[in-house]
């Protein structure tokens, strides 16, 4: 106790003595690791509150000195990539013909992706090839760099109604960096179509 | 409606008795007359049913296939399915059993067996479904001129909705020229579909190396194998063959059942024509008829096993009859190479003989001329035409189908009575008298009244 106390008073001396920028700038808490925030037991942990909220003032105040500081780890499936290497722009174009272009990071999986843009992208069975829901139409140019579909992947687009050949399952879709530019077509229809216009909450 | 008073029983069978009399009393009673009319004569003449000599038209349903059906129409009635009970559990299995008893037939894997509601069904799909599928970059589909009617009528629509389509000829012997199909086959070709088995001239098409030329060029080989499964040993993995249409009423199962193999690797995706809930892999909705499913897996074992020792004997019988009546009769041309056929399949033509009038005088033996499928129609058989067979001569042509259930004293009786009718036709026909008289029948200029 005694040996943090005194860790505490260096750090607090270290922060007086740097002056006005770092008063103004606050360490933002790394939450991945914390398994408060895995188990969705965080406050902080809704869908999109992470990072917004009282760092927005901040973040316009200090716009530049929060790009350097750099200072928190994206989580995985973030939607606010930093680093321009790990930028990869998808064009997501839904069922009424809307374009919806959408920053990513590598890594990311289009049917997560979808979910925290908002986007109706269905995933019934959680991306555990079990089902066809996630059926997306991928643009000739990037059809071809997408790694061969696996067995259990095409058993399941098979099942898809309104297939195309350049039909994937999103929920197998990572993207990499060659990626970037891709444009993902819903279609129309899928296997649990709802007539009544009803549109399935993600789980 | 009811009169009171009577009992339970009575009373729910009165309305089954004469609701059908009310409904159209007329035509019911009138066609019920006949019905009984045609029993009494049938009883008292002691009148016999024609042989039958016709198993390219259909076959009679096996015992042992009757057998492995019966329980499914009145106990194992489920949705197989059903996911939720007993009832759907045991009619999937006995559906899977099914699957797995066809595939083995074939060569096949389990999972690339589609049931649908017949070969027709199942040549739609394989060509519609293909060709629409690919039809972003590929518009171009292949057959020949011998094939069945569904498949050349689904070849037409889609020409109608503005693909392209090549209808190869065929050589005299009715085979395929492969030089001819590679020169045809373009970088936009989907689909080239040829038929394993003619049902008309019993003609077998070299499906092997077929399969070898469109898998080096890339381009799906569908094949309809509804006269040669479970007929001749089929591997669709050797043959490289991508879709196979499969029919259960001729190889000895029940009428109205079918299945098509589509090949899962490299895979092969079809436009569904039947949508619904996804069922048989999303390209063919519907309830599968488990009854109808387990006979044709039934039909398909029974075939497995017989096949080897069926061949000998139809090669056999077969021989008998087409040695009999070539020898008698002069003048009689086997339509369709000599080597490269089924042999239970055998279409002869009687020179200066009308084919109808000798089918008319067969009377007691079941044969046809043509196919069943355009026997309603006046014209001679487009595969006649299309293996240059002359009109005189492919209008006397004859069919004759032998099968499992032949006998030999059934080949010796059509072999004598047809040899017995054409010399007696033959001696009423001018065309005869004038060919024994030595004139060159091509010779002549025929008039008009």
């Amino acid at each position: 106790a005694c040996d943090q106390n005194r860790a505490m008073a260096a750090a607090a001396a270290a922060r007086s003595s740097m002056g006005l920028t770092l008063r103004l700038s606050r360490v933002i808490p790394d939450c991945r690791s914390c398994p408060l925030y895995r188990f969705k037991g965080c406050l902080d942990n809704t869908a999109g509150s992470q990072r917004r909220g009282s760092f927005d003032n901040l973040r316009t105040i200090n716009r530049h000195l929060q790009t350097s500081i750099c200072l928190y780890q994206a989580e995985e499936g973030s939607s606010n990539a930093e680093d321009p290497d790990d930028v990869v722009n998808v064009v997501y174009i839904d069922r009424s013909g809307k374009r919806i272009p959408v920053k990513a990071k590598v890594g990311d999986n289009i049917l997560y992706l979808a979910h925290k843009h908002g986007i109706d992208l269905e995933g019934a069975c959680e991306a555990s090839l079990a089902c066809s829901t996630c059926h997306v139409y991928v643009n000739s140019a990037h059809f071809d760099k997408l790694p061969e579909p696996e067995e259990r992947e095409d058993d399941m687009l098979d099942m898809a109604p309104m297939l195309q050949e350049n039909s994937r399952l999103g929920c197998q879709i990572i993207l990499t960096p060659d990626l970037d530019g891709i444009e993902l077509t819903l279609p129309k229809v899928t296997r649990n179509f709802y007539v009544d216009g009803h549109v399935p909450k993600p789980h | 409606m009811l009169s009171p008073g009577k009992s339970v029983s009575s009373r729910l069978l009165r309305p089954a008795l004469w609701l059908p009399f009310r409904l159209c009393p007329e035509r019911t009673a009138v066609s019920l007359m006949q019905k009984e009319l045609i029993k009494k004569r049938e009883l008292e003449k002691d009148e016999l049913r024609p042989l039958y000599m016709d198993f390219q038209a259909t076959t009679p349903m096996d015992p042992r296939v009757l057998d492995a059906m019966l329980p499914y129409q009145v106990n194992y009635y489920g949705n197989p399915h059903s996911r939720t009970h007993a009832y759907g559990w045991e009619s999937e299995t006995a559906m899977e059993t099914a699957r797995k008893q066809v595939a083995s037939l074939i060569g096949a894997d389990p999972r690339e067996i589609i049931f649908t509601s017949g070969a027709t069904e199942s040549n739609n799909m394989a060509i519609k479904g293909v060709a629409r599928f690919y039809q972003a970059k590929k518009r171009h589909v292949i057959t020949t001129q011998t094939e069945h009617k569904c498949v050349l009528d689904s070849c037409r629509i889609l020409e109608a909705e503005g693909f392209n389509v090549t209808y190869l000829p065929v050589q005299k012997n009715g085979l395929l020229d492969l030089k001819l199909l590679e020169a045809t086959i373009r970088p936009e070709t989907s689909l080239v579909s040829v038929m394993t088995i003619n049902n008309e001239i019993g003609v077998k098409q070299p499906v092997k190396e077929i399969g070898q030329i469109c898998r080096s060029k890339g381009v799906f080989l569908h094949t309809d194998a509804a006269q040669a499964v479970g007929k001749i040993p089929i591997s669709v993995s050797d043959w490289k063959v991508d879709l196979m249409s499969i029919s259960g009423h001729k190889i000895y199962g029940p009428k109205g059942v079918g299945a098509l193999y589509v090949r899962r690797r490299p895979r092969v995706r079809l436009e569904p024509l039947q949508n619904g809930g996804g069922q048989e892999r999303g390209l063919r909705s519907g309830t599968v008829p488990t009854p109808l499913a387990v006979g044709l897996g039934a039909a398909c074992s029974v075939a497995q096993e017989e096949m080897e020792y069926d061949h000998q004997r139809v090669s056999m019988l077969a021989n008998r009859l087409v040695q009999k009546i070539m020898t008698e009769i002069p003048d009689v041309v086997m339509n369709g190479d000599p080597e490269q056929r089924y042999p239970g399949c055998i279409n002869l033509s009687f020179a200066y003989v009308e084919g109808e009038s000798l089918l008319m005088a067969l009377k007691d033996v079941a044969l046809s001329s043509g196919s069943a499928c355009t026997s309603a129609s006046l014209e001679p058989s487009y595969v006649l035409r299309a293996i240059g067979a002359d009109e005189d001569l492919a209008h006397s042509s004859i069919r004759f189908g032998i099968g499992r259930f032949t006998t030999e004293e059934e080949v010796d009786y059509t072999a004598e009575k047809c040899i017995q009718q054409v010399h007696r036709l033959r001696e009423m026909s001018p065309l005869w008298e004038m060919v024994q008289e030595g004139i060159d029948l091509k010779s002549i200029k025929w008039t008009q009244h």
